[in-house]
């Protein structure tokens, strides 16, 4: 069964889009391959629902960042082997030939470059796979146990074919990690000389006989990709692995929350479990309710995906779904105003809770589209409505704290926990630390007040 | 002195539009030529804050609207003229060597581009000058009949430009006869060099025309009411009949406002149309102000200085301020508008909704009874906070509390549109709520643990 979400909790969270500016996916694309971006893009458009699958791929990611690799080929190698192994060959070994000779024959006439290309490619692929041979070679050789071991050595099964031998030259590097690079492989002078008749059959046996063999290498070189590029990425920032736990154990359990687009963030700690799941978040409008809840929010999707959070340590009961209403437009072209469209959005969510799903949600300002007293009414019933449903998880916030005060008499699995705000001369400052209870600081009139607004009408006008 | 409004009162209006739909603009702009749409434009983006301008534009397009004139000039005209003057290369004139034989077989071979448009600008200016000889006739005819004829100066103006040198010689011509090489060039001498200026004051006249005109044609066609004007001093607006001029199917309202009730505190619920209220009052005393007719059955309004909404506040996320902080600085701006004693139509849609509810009571009541003290002023504040009310008609006098209804039938909430005295607590967030049955769903939902 597949992770229950929709597009507004997808928008809500920034999560997908890879030229969308500060999304959550163009953070995480550190890759070099358009393989392991396609692999990267499946993870994150499929988060999985079995721990075991969880905590295997998030025990991988720490794995490459314990190693801290460095991918071995550059952008522009890692391009022409690619384009060059994604284009068809040629069906049969004559049939290569004569696309060689064809080719040259046209490059010598009429300057056609169809055979430059394909020598060219030919020997950026076959320097690859020789950088890749001796790097799959060291990572086996370095721990021959690890947990990634399986797939290295099946990729260096297909590499050590004898045809392929061939190609790639008798002298298997023997160099350090260092300088996978620069060291050798087959070179562009020995290759200068190949004839005609050589380029068609190394063509051939690369783009055609060994064809499957060396698809399954590419893939492997897209999770190395991947796992290397993101694994780094943690480390360097400091993020931590997840531990999945059974959903029976229905608790979300986060130290030390950021952000991972905010990186100077303040950490928050937050648990919700059985007794308590539901948080119940006040504060004033600019003291971070809504940055506090999208990274709730990323970091179980995330942590779904088995990927690092941006947390300090965070163990999670595996969800049925997430649910997010953080950013709700109002579909004017259908005549909706925003109240109401935040109305079908909480009755969305509803419908996915009442069928006894286990899912986080995260209702942000919930009913903001209308007047204070029908959002105070409205979130408390909502919420007290939604509290019964004690194995899904909620982080429900407003700014209207009187809804809160009357939830505390009426349910007894809530937290409460607002976002403080201070003051410092006269002017609001905003710490960004969770607090538990109720926000007590009514900013409104003193924003009024600091604004000067009754002086300026009172006064005499000159 | 200009009006004084900003953008969020011109967007909340819909004055212009975003994409022409449904804009106040878009209900006038239909005009004949180019030349009146930029006028329009012009008349839109400053209204007027002078009585007497005021009354004077008022008058003469009632007078348009009386007199049954249609617009004497062909759209057409305007294009080739406009496109003839917009070339001043003194090497583009038609002159006499140009009539060789030679030249006038080359001609008739290959059209020269250049020397077609100064042929087409030459004749449509000559029927032009014709048209507004006749039409000037008409007027003056007109103007006997109606008294006052507020269009009379204006109407000199125009003929006196007629009677200018630059065109005696267009005039002696009979118009629609095909001139001479010779006459075109010597027209075009007078006209796009000589006279340049003469032409181009008699075009802007043209296009004066063609506005009154159009705006007549709306004022009639739309059944639009022409306000009376009241001097600054007597501070009163009253609309009978007043209604949004974009709506279908629109319900007329009434409300006078004098400085013994310059406080309108408005409540209902949210789709009673206190917005539509809002808007249609603003509307109509922006239009009143450009001198145009407004959407209602009468009207008479005291000159402000401007005018200000808070209808539709966007917050600005982006620069990392709440609605209620974007709402604080809008009230702030007018506040200080109000302290340089400027005399103001304030209208707020729900005052305070981005912040709690203690908090939007405290400061909705600060603040209005703040403004209420600014009795030259006119405010329109709406609010569902009614326990506001309730303190603020025990404070001030001079507050007028006026509701729009919602009938209930059976769980459909019905609505009258029409105003009535006094406060509502009607609210219907809870209905729609209700309605959709998120409470039901949840209620009979599978909540216990599986």
């Amino acid at each position: 069964m597949s992770f229950i979400t929709d597009q507004q909790t997808l928008n809500d969270l920034n999560l997908l889009g890879k030229h969308r500016r500060g999304s959550i996916f163009s953070l995480f694309c550190k890759v070099h391959t358009t393989g392991g971006e396609r692999l990267l893009e499946q993870f994150f458009r499929h988060p999985l629902t079995d721990v075991e699958a969880i905590n295997e791929r998030s025990m991988l990611f720490r794995y490459f960042a314990g190693l801290g690799l460095v991918f071995p080929l550059s952008g522009a190698q890692v391009e022409a082997m690619e384009s060059y192994l994604e284009s068809p060959g040629q069906g049969n070994w004559p049939a290569a030939v004569w696309h060689s000779l064809r080719g040259k024959a046209m490059a010598t006439l009429v300057r056609d470059e169809t055979y430059g290309l394909l020598r060219e490619g030919l020997l950026a692929t076959v320097n690859g796979l020789y950088v890749l041979y001796a790097f799959l070679r060291e990572l086996a050789a370095r721990d021959p146990m690890g947990p990634y071991a399986g797939r290295v050595k099946a990729a260096m099964a297909v590499l050590e074919d004898r045809r392929l031998a061939a190609v790639l030259g008798d002298q298997r590097p023997a160099g350090g990690f260092g300088d996978q690079r620069s060291a050798g492989g087959p070179g562009e002078e020995r290759c200068a000389d190949w004839s005609l008749l050589t380029v068609a059959r190394h063509d051939h046996l690369l783009r055609t006989r060994l064809r499957p063999g060396l698809e399954s290498v590419r893939n492997v070189l897209s999770e190395l990709d991947v796992f290397i590029g993101v694994g780094n990425l943690a480390r360097a920032n400091g993020w931590s692995y997840p531990r999945a736990l059974s959903p029976a154990d229905n608790i979300v359990w986060i130290e030390g929350l950021k952000h991972p687009a905010v990186p100077h963030a303040v950490g928050n700690s937050i648990v919700l479990e059985k007794n308590t799941n539901m948080l119940f978040l006040t504060g004033a409008n600019m003291a971070g309710k809504s940055t506090f809840m999208k990274a709730f929010g990323v970091s179980v999707y995330l942590a779904h995906m088995g990927f690092p959070v941006a947390a300090a340590e965070m163990a999670f009961s595996v969800r049925d779904g997430l649910f997010t209403s953080i950013n709700v437009a109002d579909d004017l072209s259908q005549g909706h105003s925003h109240f109401y469209a935040e109305v079908l959005r909480v009755k969305k969510v509803a419908q996915a809770v009442s069928e006894g799903k286990r899912l986080v949600v995260l209702f942000d300002e919930l009913f903001k589209g209308t007047n204070v007293k029908d959002a105070y009414d409205g979130t408390l019933v909502v919420t007290d409505a939604f509290s019964r449903y004690r194995h899904c998880a909620f982080i429900i916030s407003t700014h209207i704290v009187e809804a809160g005060e009357a939830l505390r008499k009426r349910r007894d699995n809530l937290r409460f926990a607002y976002l403080p705000t201070v003051l410092e001369n006269g002017r609001p400052r905003y710490p960004y630390v969770l607090h538990d209870g109720i926000a007590a600081d009514r900013v409104g009139m003193m924003i009024i007040e600091n604004e000067g607004i009754l002086d300026i009408i009172k006064k005499k006008s000159n | 002195m200009h009006f004084i409004t900003d953008r969020q009162t011109i967007e909340d209006l819909n004055i212009f539009g975003k994409r022409g739909d449904g804009a106040i603009y878009g209900l006038f702009n239909h005009t004949q030529t180019r030349g009146g749409a930029v006028l329009m434009e012009q008349l839109f983006n400053e209204p007027l804050s002078r009585p007497e301008a005021i009354r004077k534009r008022i008058g003469i397009i009632r007078f348009f609207a009386g007199a049954g004139l249609s617009f004497p000039c062909k759209p057409e005209w305007f294009d080739a003229i406009e496109q003839y003057l917009a070339n001043t290369d003194e090497r583009t004139k038609l002159s006499h060597e140009d009539s060789t034989l030679g030249k006038r077989i080359t001609g008739m071979i290959t059209q020269n581009t250049e020397e077609v448009v100064v042929h087409k600008g030459v004749a449509a200016l000559v029927e032009l000058v014709h048209a507004c000889k006749g039409f000037v006739a008409a007027l003056a005819v007109e103007e006997m009949a109606s008294a006052g004829a507020a269009y009379a100066e204006e109407r000199v103006t125009l003929e006196e430009l007629l009677q200018d040198v630059a065109f005696a010689g267009v005039l002696r011509e009979s118009p629609r006869k095909k001139l001479a090489f010779e006459q075109v060039a010597g027209f075009d001498e007078l006209l796009r060099f000589r006279h340049r200026g003469v032409v181009r004051r008699l075009l802007d006249r043209v296009y004066y025309v063609d506005l009154y005109l159009t705006v007549a044609r709306v004022a009639v066609a739309k059944k639009l009411a022409f306000p009376t004007v009241l001097e600054r001093e007597a501070h009163t607006v009253m609309v009978k009949g007043l209604y949004h001029p974009g709506l279908a199917d629109p319900v007329a309202n009434s409300v006078r406002i004098t400085p013994d009730n310059n406080v309108v505190f408005l409540t209902g619920a949210n789709m009673a149309g206190k917005s539509t209220f809002m808007k249609s009052l603003g509307i109509a005393v922006y239009l009143g102000h450009m001198g145009f007719p407004v959407a209602a059955a009468e009207m008479e309004f005291s000159v402000l200085d401007g005018l200000f909404t808070t209808i539709n506040l966007a917050d600005n996320l982006g620069m990392g301020a709440s609605h209620f902080y974007a709402e604080v600085l809008r009230v702030k701006k007018v506040a200080e508008e109000l302290n340089r004693g400027r005399n103001l139509l304030v209208i707020f849609d729900e005052l305070f909704r981005g912040t709690n509810v203690k908090d939007a009571y405290e400061a909705t009541i600060a603040i209005t009874e703040a403004f209420a003290g600014k009795r030259t002023s006119i405010f329109v504040i709406s609010t569902h906070i009614i326990e506001a009310g309730e303190v603020l008609r025990e404070r001030c006098d001079n507050i007028g509390f006026l509701f729009l209804p919602t009938r209930m039938k059976g769980t459909q909430p019905v609505y009258t549109y029409q105003l009535e005295r006094g406060i509502t607590d009607d609210r219907h967030g809870m209905v729609i709520i209700r309605n959709e049955g998120i409470l039901d769903i949840l209620e009979k939902g599978n909540w216990n643990e599986s």
